[in-house]
């Protein structure tokens, strides 16, 4: 293995040497320490060597190969012994007895600081390491908690200790460091308090205004009146929700234009006109897989922080202030709503149980597999069902006219149990007094906000 | 008049109500209504239209008419997502409702200038804006080098040929081939001249520059009218058919036949066969082999309300003697795009529902990637999914183009129709992944169901790609 290695002396590169003799070695401040003193990493001795491996020297492992089996050998030593077996000629290099001049190493990455001779890493095993840790692949990874390392050794440290001692806050945040541990409860401690004084207000108000409470214009009151921390988490979420529908947006408009699949240029794997698409195949496969698992990583860290989100706000729909819901979410919503009603006034009864169902939503809200969409679409007819079942439902509707007229036909009509019902309407003062606080707090804010 | 004693905590809101004291007519926005929030608005949007869908489809005109209004208060093409779709939905119920006045309708359809080249526009808009066709083509293609490997002479059968990006992309592959490339036939189809003869020049164009014997072969026609002999199938040459959202239209059924057939009482063996065979016109041994006794299942959806049971598939003759005649050519590959949706179900609240969830995502998917191109956003909700909803919801019977079926129910077709599947590639998706990622495709996904791929958005299923082969009967 041709060893570009090249040494220079640090003197003549960088610059920073104030003595530029090598004959000469400056005498070091402590000349006999008793152990050797360890430099602060990457300010290496001004008079030692400086030696620059080519990336494919440093993660050479076995540099010294036997030529007649060609077995690998870390060090020179140990392949000289080996010969012996061979019954080859060998030599063990003595330590030479003349000074030895330190060497230092600089990592081969030309963006990297360490490329830098005046930051030069004193160790060889340690450029090697630094040299994989970040500019190498992660190819060990923690099977506890999915870290990956590149360093074999950093790997081994961490499964020792991976879940052994953690600290667990209120809220359910997992540290393993007890000083991020604390920071973090500084915060959460202010955010527990806060979530357990609301839920006391939003348990009373619950109780006594099912309706008129958990509407989005109620969220908006409720908001303003609550904690500086609500709105912390208000406004998280909008970033987080239109985190994932619309990322990319102004390149997404580049490419709208372009004729990508036409210009050969531009479209992938048949670039070159196919002729790499074996050769495209390794370099995609090692790319796909990350990107793909990178979508995974993002709904998967998008649903987590909407779980905690939901968790820490049960009752709190602030994303009312957030960006417009996409139409999916919207029809699960109104599927869920449908499904958890208990009689079939609508909007009355489905507002009030919308929170309480909201965070067993939150798990389907963005990730909705095929297995739930089909369920939705099945809340969804059964939501049909119960209102196809309820011919009168839309008249009830209708209500929402002003219309005098049209309300007057519709009660009218209603209370003598007329027009095309099947069904007894017993429930009907509750529905009419529902659709009333409906209307109270959809149109009617200030008288909302009086009610409070 | 209205009741009192309701026990509320705060003073009964009912006499702040000032419905009694409003009295804009029917036809004035509702001060109420401008204060509702999107959210608020979509579920209502949603809970109108249903509701409007279920009058519609009781047959409740006047209550129809009402839920119609309602909703064109809230819905607007130019507003957001959710009501953009009820715009569109509201504008479908409507027309369907209209036909129940035969001259109404006509009288207003009579003048509509169908503008041909606003159309293919709009397909080559949906073409670039949306990367599904382009996932379509990549995977079909890499699926046919695949298939054709070490085949001298291919003959492609492109049941919708306007978009030569699609074919440009098979000669570069086909060029790069290690044997060279093969000589290559390409018969397409398509309802319009002028798009066919834009494809010939720009097809022998690129060939040439990609140094590829080729021939192109127009077939002006519509795909249920075609006549195969008119493919000019010849022997020997190895025949790939690509198929992108088009084997649907050949699910046309006449509905109201096929319903009253359906509802005779009994169901013995030899009936179903025979109703089988009547409506399916394959060969009776061929049939009783297999055992799709279930695939027929006595309690048919066709006329009762329940949700369709998995694999039921409503008998669909026209598509039955297409697919007899094209295995008859014994292709090596055929490649199936179609939508993942369930619209073939022939009660209108199935169809709505289902409709109403397909198109959202694919309204949410546009809106996402498209954001900044509002005009040509629209053009394809109004002009392309626009025009499906109004298929879906408005049209019966043999008018109804659109009936989607979910992979599952085209598998069991093709199946039973004697043909046998041919697992796509993991190549091809990777390709795909690439080309979603190259061009910045957020929250699309590709993912693999029995060898067949799936194009999700955001979980939801989009488009399913199958591939199939002629199988001999064993």
């Amino acid at each position: 293995m041709s060893g570009e290695a090249f040494s220079l002396p640090a003197a003549s590169i960088g610059g920073f040497i104030q003595d530029p003799s090598n004959a000469n070695p400056n005498p070091k401040p402590n000349a006999n320490p008793a152990k050797k003193k360890r430099n602060l990493p990457g300010t290496p001795d001004p008079d030692a060597e400086v030696i620059a491996l080519s990336p494919k020297t440093l993660m050479a492992t076995n540099r010294f190969i036997c030529e007649i089996c060609k077995k690998g050998f870390q060090r020179d030593q140990n392949l000289q012994l080996h010969r012996r077996g061979h019954n080859l000629p060998w030599k063990l290099r003595q330590r030479t007895n003349k000074e030895v001049r330190k060497k230092v190493y600089i990592c081969p990455e030309k963006t990297c600081v360490h490329h830098d001779p005046s930051r030069a890493l004193g160790d060889l095993t340690g450029i090697k390491k630094h040299f994989s840790r970040k500019h190498g692949e992660k190819k060990w990874k923690c099977e506890k908690c999915s870290k990956k390392y590149a360093v074999q050794s950093d790997w081994k440290a961490h499964s020792k200790t991976c879940g052994t001692r953690e600290y667990k806050c209120d809220c359910g945040t997992l540290f393993s460091r007890k000083d991020s541990f604390i920071t973090h409860r500084a915060f959460c401690d202010a955010l527990a308090e806060e979530s357990a004084r609301l839920t006391s207000v939003a348990a009373t108000s619950l109780n006594f205004r099912n309706d008129t409470v958990n509407l989005p214009h109620g969220f908006a009151g409720r908001g303003v009146q609550d904690v500086a921390g609500i709105p912390q988490f208000g406004s998280g979420f909008p970033q987080d929700f239109s985190g994932m529908p619309a990322p990319g947006l102004p390149e997404m408009v580049q490419m709208a234009p372009a004729n990508l699949f036409g210009s050969s240029s531009h479209f992938p794997g048949f670039e070159n006109g196919g002729a790499t698409s074996s050769n495209s195949n390794n370099l995609s496969l090692s790319q796909l897989p990350q990107g793909l698992k990178e979508e995974g990583r993002n709904e998967g860290n998008l649903m987590e922080s909407l779980s905690s989100l939901y968790s820490d706000n049960q009752n709190k729909q602030s994303k009312a202030n957030a960006s417009p819901m996409s139409a999916t979410a919207l029809l699960q919503k109104a599927a869920q709503m449908g499904s958890t009603r208990s009689n079939p006034s609508f909007f009355g009864n489905s507002f009030g149980v919308m929170s309480s169902s909201s965070s067993h939503t939150a798990p389907t809200f963005m990730a909705s597999s095929s297995a739930s969409m089909s369920a939705t679409s099945n809340k969804l007819d059964k939501l049909m069902l119960q209102t196809g079942g309820k011919p009168s439902e839309p008249s009830l509707l209708s209500m929402h006219h002003p219309g005098s007229n049209t309300f007057a036909q519709s009660l009218t009509r209603d209370f003598l149990g007329m027009s095309n019902d099947q069904s007894p309407r017993p429930f009907l003062p509750q529905e009419l007094a529902k659709y009333a606080a409906i209307g109270s707090t959809m149109g009617l804010s200030q008288f909302t906000s009086s009610n409070h | 008049m209205v009741p009192e004693g309701q026990s509320f905590v705060t003073s009964s809101p009912l006499q702040f109500i000032p419905w009694m004291s409003f009295s804009p007519g029917l036809g004035s926005p509702f001060p109420w209504l401008r204060e509702l929030k999107s959210e608020e608005r979509g579920l209502y949007l949603i809970h109108l239209l249903v509701s409007c869908a279920n009058h519609v489809a009781a047959g409740s005109l006047e209550n129809a008419n009402i839920g119609l209004e309602q909703i064109s208060h809230l819905a607007s093409t130019d507003g957001d997502t959710m009501q953009r779709i009820a715009a569109y939905f509201n504008e479908a119920l409507a027309y369907r409702m209209l036909k129940a006045w035969p001259g109404l309708y006509k009288a207003l359809n009579s003048t509509k200038i169908s503008l041909v080249s606003e159309e293919i526009h709009v397909q080559k808009l949906f073409f670039e804006l949306c990367p599904f066709l382009k996932l379509a083509y990549v995977i079909t293609n890499q699926a046919i080098v695949e298939a054709m490997e070490g085949e001298k002479m291919v003959h492609i059968i492109d049941f919708n040929c306007f978009e030569p990006a699609q074919w440009i992309n098979l000669f570069q592959t086909f060029n790069a081939r290690p044997e060279g490339p093969p000589h290559l036939r390409i018969t397409g189809l398509h309802e319009q001249k002028e798009v066919l003869d834009h494809m010939a020049r720009r097809l022998t164009e690129e060939a040439q520059k990609w140094d590829i014997p080729f021939q192109f072969n127009p077939v002006v026609c519509k795909l249920e009218n075609l006549d195969l002999e008119s493919l000019r199938v010849k022997t020997g040459e190895a025949l790939a058919v690509s198929s992108v959202l088009q084997l649907h239209s050949l699910l046309v059924t006449d509905d109201e036949m096929h319903k009253w057939k359906v509802n005779s009482p009994s169901m013995s063996k030899t009936d179903r066969s025979h109703r089988v065979l009547q409506m399916n016109q394959r060969t009776l041994g061929e049939w009783l082999k297999k055992e799709p006794v279930h695939a027929y299942s006595p309690s048919s959806d066709l006329a009762s309300p329940s949700p369709l049971s998995p694999l039921s598939l409503a008998p669909a003759p026209k598509m039955g003697s297409f697919l007899t005649a094209l295995r008859a050519l014994s292709p090596k590959l055929i490649v199936i795009t179609e939508q993942e949706s369930n619209n073939s179900g022939s009660t209108l609240m199935e169809r709505v529902m289902e409709a109403l969830n397909f198109y959202a995502a694919l309204f949410d998917c546009l809106e996402s990637t498209v954001s900044r191109a509002p005009l040509e956003r629209k053009k394809v909700e109004k002009m392309l999914f626009g025009e499906e909803i109004k298929n879906i919801i408005a049209c019966e019977g043999v008018e109804r183009k659109e009936r989607h079926e979910k992979l599952e129910k085209w598998i069991l077709r093709l199946e039973l129709a004697g043909f046998g599947r041919v697992p796509l590639s993991y190549h091809g998706m990777l390709q795909a992944g690439r080309l979603l990622q190259t061009n910045n495709y957020d929250g699309y996904k590709i993912k693999e169901e029995n060898g067949c791929l799936v194009i999700c958005w955001q979980e939801r299923p989009l488009y399913s790609i199958s591939a199939w082969r002629f199988r001999p009967y064993d």
